[in-house]
C-alpha cells in the first residue's frame, strides 16, 4: 500500500512534467518554423523516431522473407501493432514488409490511447491487462519508469529505455477499422492501405482501437 | 500396520435356542485387507473363464460341394456356383459366408484358448478383498442379500453346526439365525431360463442365497445341499466365483466358529504369512488411512505447509478491466494526473474563451460605434482607416461576429 502510494505520487508529478515538456515541444516547433519563415528559409523538421505498424494482412501466403520480418517484429497476426524506433535498419525491414503492413508516425495522443486502451505487459511470459501502475513500476523500475505516463513518455520520444519499455508492451491487438478498408494490395499512396501512411496512422488507429 | 493389530471382536453364536454366555472371537486380519474391485473384477472374469467346455463349428460344413466360379460374362456375380443339373442346388451359390448354405467366417476351432492363466498372487489377493467385502454390511446389502435380521456380520455360528445331518435342522437353524429371508427370496425368484439354456439343461435360474463355510464336514454338506440357493464351502477352498458372485463383492456368508479362526491361518497377516499359501502375506492397502480430509487438516500436515501463493490467472478467469476513456476511476488509478490535466484544459478553455468573447465584444462595439458615427464624422473613418477600407472593414466585422 504504501509503495502505490508512492508510486502515485511520483506519476502525479511526472506527468505533469510530461504534459509540460509536450507543450512546449509543439510550441518550439512551431517558433522553429515561424523563425524559419521570417528568415526566409526552411525549418527541416527532425525526422521521426517513433512509428507504429500495424499488420493488415493475413498469414495465408506470405513469402518468407516477409514472414520472419513480420515474426522478428511481433507481428504474428493480422490487426496486431506495434511501436518501432525508426533507423536505417528498421527502415530497410519495414520496406520488405510494406504490402503487408502499414506504418506511420503516431502522435501523444495515439500513445497514449493505444497504451492506456488496448496496452497489455508481458509479465512471466503471460499477456495481462496494465491495471495499475504497480505492474510497471515492478517490472520497469530499473529503467526509471514507473508509471503508465512514464511508459508513454519513453515510448513516444524513443528514450534511452525504449527496448525495454516497448518489449514490456505486448504486440498491440487492434480491431478491424470501423468503416474497412478501400483496398490492402495497393499502397496508401495509390489510394491503398498498405505502406508508409505518416500522420494519418493517428486516423486510422483511432478507427481501430 | 502396527505390530499390536488391534483386532475387533466378533461374537460366535448358537445353532439353536439360548446360551449363557456368549464366545467372542478375535476378527481375523483378511477381514482388513483392501477392497479391490477392480482386482476382483479381473480376476473373476478370467477365472469364469475356466469352466468352459470347448465347442465349434464342424470343420466340413459349408464345404461339401465341388462348386466353383462361372467366371464373367454370364451376368451373375462370380460367386463359386454348384456345379450338375437336375436339382435346384444346381447353380447356387457355395462356400461363401454370405451365401444359403455355405461355411460361416473364420469357422469357429476347438484350439480357441478357451482357459486363462492367472497370476496366483492376484488371486490371493481377489480373494482376500472378496472375504474383507463380506464383512462389509452395505456391500452385501448391495448385493442382494436380505441381511436385515442378522444378529451381525460377519455371522459366526457354533462348531456344532457342521455335525447337522438333516434337511430340517439346517432349515431351523437358517430361521433361527435370521437367514432364510435371504432364503425365501430365492425361492420366490426361481424363474425359467431366459434363452436356449432352458432346452440345454439350464431350465432353472435361481439367485445366490447364503454361503456356509465350514471348516471339517461331518454332515453339513449333505445338511445344506437341497436348500435352494444355499452354498457351501470348506474354508480351506474358498472360491472366488462363490465369494463374489459375477464379480460382484459381498457374499453373504454363515461362518462356522472353526472355519473362522482358521482364516488367520490360511490367509495370514501382514507380519506373518500364511500357513498354507507358501510365503503369502495379505496384501497391503496403498492408503492405510483413506480419510483424506482429516489427514490434511491434522495438525502434522498443517503446521508444515508453506504459504499459499497468489493464483496464477494463466488458465483462470481473465483480468476486466474496465476502458480508462469510459470509466474515470480506471484512468485516475493509472494516471493519478489526470483529473487536474482535465481542471487545467477547462481552466485553459474558459481562459481562451474569455479573451476570445472580449475581442469579439470590442470589435462589435467598434463596429456599431462606426455605424452610429458613420454619416456625421468621415475624420473619425479615416483615422479609424488603420484596419482598412470601408468594405475591408465590414468583411472584417462580419467576420469576427462569426
Amino acid at each position: 500500500m504504501k509503495l502505490l502510494k508512492e508510486i502515485q505520487s511520483k506519476a502525479f508529478k511526472r506527468a505533469e512534467k510530461y504534459e509540460k515538456e509536450y507543450l512546449d515541444q509543439e510550441q518550439k516547433l512551431v517558433e522553429l518554423k515561424q523563425k524559419a519563415l521570417k528568415e526566409g528559409s526552411f525549418y527541416r523538421e527532425p525526422e521521426p523516431k517513433l512509428a507504429f505498424i500495424i499488420r493488415i494482412r493475413g498469414i495465408v501466403g506470405v513469402p518468407p522473407k516477409p514472414r520472419k520480418i513480420l515474426q522478428l517484429l511481433r507481428l504474428r497476426r493480422i490487426y496486431s501493432g506495434v511501436f518501432i524506433r525508426l533507423n536505417k535498419s528498421s527502415l530497410r525491414m519495414l520496406h520488405f514488409i510494406d504490402p503487408y503492413v502499414t506504418w506511420g508516425y503516431p502522435d501523444v495522443e495515439t500513445v497514449r490511447a493505444l497504451i492506456y486502451k488496448r496496452g497489455h505487459a508481458r509479465v512471466n511470459h503471460q499477456r495481462k491487462i496494465i491495471d495499475s501502475n504497480e505492474m510497471i513500476y515492478d517490472k520497469l523500475q530499473k529503467y526509471d519508469i514507473v508509471c503508465m505516463e512514464d511508459l508513454v513518455h519513453e515510448i513516444y520520444t524513443v528514450g534511452k529505455n525504449f527496448k525495454h519499455a516497448n518489449s514490456f508492451l505486448w504486440a498491440f491487438k487492434l480491431k478491424p477499422p470501423v468503416g474497412g478498408f478501400s483496398t490492402v494490395k495497393k499502397s496508401f499512396v495509390n489510394k491503398g492501405e498498405h505502406g508508409n501512411r505518416e500522420q494519418y496512422i493517428n486516423t486510422l488507429v483511432k478507427k481501430m482501437i | 500396520m502396527t505390530t499390536q493389530q488391534l483386532r475387533p471382536i466378533v461374537s460366535v453364536f448358537p445353532i439353536k435356542g439360548k446360551v449363557k454366555t456368549i464366545k467372542q472371537v478375535p476378527l481375523p486380519s483378511v477381514f482388513s485387507a483392501p477392497i479391490r474391485p477392480d482386482v476382483v473384477r479381473f480376476v473373476h472374469t478370467n477365472m469364469a473363464k475356466n469352466n468352459r467346455q470347448a465347442h465349434a463349428v464342424s470343420t466340413t460344413a459349408g464345404e461339401q460341394t465341388s462348386a466353383t466360379s462361372w467366371g464373367t460374362g454370364r451376368a451373375v456375380a462370380r460367386i463359386p456356383r454348384v456345379k450338375g443339373s437336375g436339382t435346384g442346388r444346381s447353380g447356387q451359390a457355395a462356400f461363401g459366408n454370405m451365401c444359403r448354405g455355405g461355411r460361416m467366417y473364420a469357422p469357429k476351432k476347438v484350439w480357441r484358448k478357451w482357459h486363462r492363466k492367472i497370476n496366483t498372487n492376484q488371486k490371493r489377493y481377489a480373494v482376500c478383498s472378496a472375504i474383507a467385502a463380506t464383512a462389509v454390511t452395505p456391500l452385501v446389502m448391495s448385493r442382494g442379500h436380505r441381511v436385515n435380521k442378522l444378529p451381525e456380520l460377519p455371522l459366526v455360528v457354533s462348531d456344532q453346526l457342521q455335525s447337522l445331518t438333516k434337511t430340517r435342522q439346517a432349515v431351523k437353524f437358517l430361521k433361527f439365525i435370521g437367514a432364510y429371508r435371504d432364503v425365501e427370496k430365492v425361492i420366490r425368484t426361481k424363474k425359467t431360463r431366459v434363452g436356449q439354456g432352458k432346452y440345454r439343461n439350464r431350465r432353472h435360474v435361481l439367485r445366490k442365497g447364503p454361503m456356509v463355510v465350514y471348516a471339517r464336514n461331518l454332515g453339513i454338506k449333505k445338511a445344506f445341499r437341497n436348500i435352494p440357493g444355499v452354498e457351501t464351502a470348506s474354508v480351506y477352498t474358498l472360491n472366488l466365483l462363490k465369494l463374489a458372485p459375477g464379480s460382484q463383492m459381498g457374499r453373504f456368508i454363515i461362518w462356522t466358529e472353526s472355519a473362522f479362526k482358521l482364516l488367520e491361518d490360511i490367509y495370514g497377516s501382514w507380519e506373518k504369512p500364511s500357513k498354507f499359501k507358501s510365503g503369502f502375506y495379505l496384501p497391503r492397502p496403498v492408503m492405510v488411512n483413506t480419510d483424506v480430509e482429516r489427514i490434511i487438516k491434522s495438525d502434522q500436515v498443517q503446521t508444515v505447509l508453506r504459504n499459499r501463493r497468489p493464483r496464477s490467472r494463466k488458465y483462470g478467469k481473465k483480468i476486466q478491466r474496465a476502458d480508462p476513456y469510459e470509466d474515470m476511476s480506471v484512468m485516475v488509478k493509472l494516471n493519478p494526473y489526470y483529473k487536474t490535466k482535465l481542471q487545467k484544459q477547462k481552466e485553459l478553455e474558459e481562459k481562451n474563451k474569455k479573451e476570445r468573447k472580449e475581442i469579439v465584444d470590442k470589435s462589435r462595439k467598434e463596429y456599431e460605434d462606426w455605424l452610429y458615427f458613420s454619416e456625421e464624422e468621415e475624420e473619425e473613418e479615416e483615422e479609424e482607416e488603420e484596419e482598412g477600407s470601408d468594405e475591408d472593414r465590414e468583411i472584417e466585422v462580419l467576420s469576427d461576429e462569426n
